[in-house]
């Protein structure tokens, strides 16, 4: 299966649309894949704005993935789920476009993206705008066939430094071009796409809220695996990447405790490319109970 | 219509905005780009250069104008707003070649009079000309917003 429109595509068909104003859609989660991850629901989000935003400028400009300011994660999704898209565009040029987005999966709201912002770049740099227009026509016609996305590639993540409970360091190496999403993301310039790396970011920043110390005690490990609370990821919020991640890149990410109350913690991760700020991201805990 | 006429051009002067207004909103402004930076308000200050000073880049900046948008209900000309700076210039008496002519330099003394004269390079690229805007900018591109949504009937300035 070719990768274009497959191996990074999470738009299976156009099921309305309100040209420059709203559009929704449906995508069916591959049953055989491991995971979908609530990064990706928050991408295919994007990407059905990204549709109407082409479409609004005749295949001119793309956005490309720049801010969120509020993604709310309320509920997983599994493989196998249809997820139902919707996206209301409150603005669209030829520098950016502005929207926001709701996912349900089986009719239950799984992510509400608010105040989300896309420079808009030449398609001609990423993409072939006439097979964007003829896969647009075919997703605003009978949708395209499902199941071309094979699962979350593995990477190379390692943590590898940090003060427990203050911060924490993680090296992460992007795999070469030849890994499958990259001839989709995109087909003449492969970029890293923003989905994985807040997906990456969320892991690291999960990783470092478990020691996070419990108000009131010295630190969460040191009462045992019994006072070890449960953080429950709530939202991320402020994200914004400044620039393109290249195939084979290595990246550095921090975590930092950036503020909590008696229920609640908020953790920063920044992304570096030689030692140069890549991308930022607050990551919202909610203290669920002992585990 | 409001374009090219002189009503227009009046709202969009810098002439006669006044300090008074300018402070009005500063605190807004400020905090909303500091939001937008993830820096201390308290490092927002009125004559910061964006980019020279709080390390702003051209994702701040679209950040900066769509959070000022929501923050003051208006809507900021994205992509406009050196043609705004241009004013009744056209595109050949403002720029050659991508350089900021001499009566194009002495057009943006005039609409970013906020910026001290030695920060115009000589000569100036068009590229360049946001590396002068400082928060006063940003608040001046409020102002003149806000006056061209209630000249039009728009909503009351937020």
């Amino acid at each position: 299966m070719d990768g274009h429109f497959n191996a990074f595509t999470f738009v299976n068909r156009i099921t309305a649309l309100q040209p420059g104003v709203s559009v929704s859609g449906i995508y069916f989660i591959p049953p055989g894949i491991g995971a979908f991850p609530q990064s990706l629901v928050a991408e295919a989000l994007g990407q059905l704005a990204a549709w109407a935003a082409m479409s609004a400028v005749d295949f001119k400009s793309r956005p490309l993935a720049g801010i969120a300011g509020l993604v709310e994660l309320l509920a997983p999704v599994r493989p196998g789920q249809t997820l139902e898209l919707s996206v209301e565009l409150e603005s669209v040029d030829s520098e950016a476009t502005a929207y926001r987005g709701a996912a349900s999966a089986d009719g239950i709201p799984v992510i509400r993206l608010q105040n989300c912002v896309g420079p808009m770049l030449p398609v001609e740099e990423f993409d072939d705008p006439q097979a964007l227009r003829e896969h647009f026509a075919v997703l605003r016609g009978n949708g395209s066939m499902p199941g071309g996305f094979g699962g979350i590639p593995p990477f190379t993540f390692s943590r590898n430094g940090g003060e427990p409970g203050q911060s924490a360091l993680a090296a992460l190496q992007i795999p070469a071009a030849a890994a499958p999403f990259f001839a989709d993301h995109f087909p003449r310039r492969p970029v890293f796409p923003g989905a994985l790396l807040m997906n990456q970011n969320i892991q690291l920043a999960a990783a470092f809220a478990v020691e996070i110390p419990i108000m009131g005690q010295a630190s969460s490990l040191s009462d045992g695996q019994d006072a070890r609370p449960t953080w429950n990821l709530r939202s991320i919020s402020d994200l914004k990447l400044r620039s393109f991640i290249s195939p084979g890149e290595q990246l550095e990410l921090e975590a930092k405790l950036a503020g909590r109350t008696e229920n609640s913690a908020t953790v920063i991760v920044e992304t570096r490319k030689e030692k140069k700020l890549a991308g930022s991201v607050r990551v919202s805990f909610a203290l669920g109970g002992n585990s | 219509m409001w374009t090219a006429d002189s009503r227009w051009n009046e709202i969009m002067s810098n002439e006669n905005i006044t300090k008074e207004e300018i402070a009005a909103i500063f605190p807004k402004v400020a905090e909303t780009m500091a939001d937008a930076l993830g820096c201390d308000v308290e490092k927002v200050k009125l004559e910061a250069s964006l980019i020279g000073d709080l390390g702003a880049e051209s994702i701040d900046f679209l950040d900066i104008i769509f959070r000022l948008e929501r923050a003051f209900k208006v809507k900021i000309p994205r992509g406009k707003i050196v043609e705004e700076a241009r004013g009744a210039l056209s595109e050949a008496e403002f720029e050659n070649g991508g350089v900021v002519s001499e009566a194009g330099v002495t057009r943006l003394k005039s609409f970013l009079s906020e910026v001290p004269a030695e920060r115009f390079k000589t000569p100036l690229k068009v590229a360049e000309i946001p590396k002068l805007f400082t928060t006063e900018t940003f608040c001046k591109m409020v102002i003149r917003q806000q006056r061209s949504m209630a000249a039009a009937g728009g909503a009351k300035p937020a």
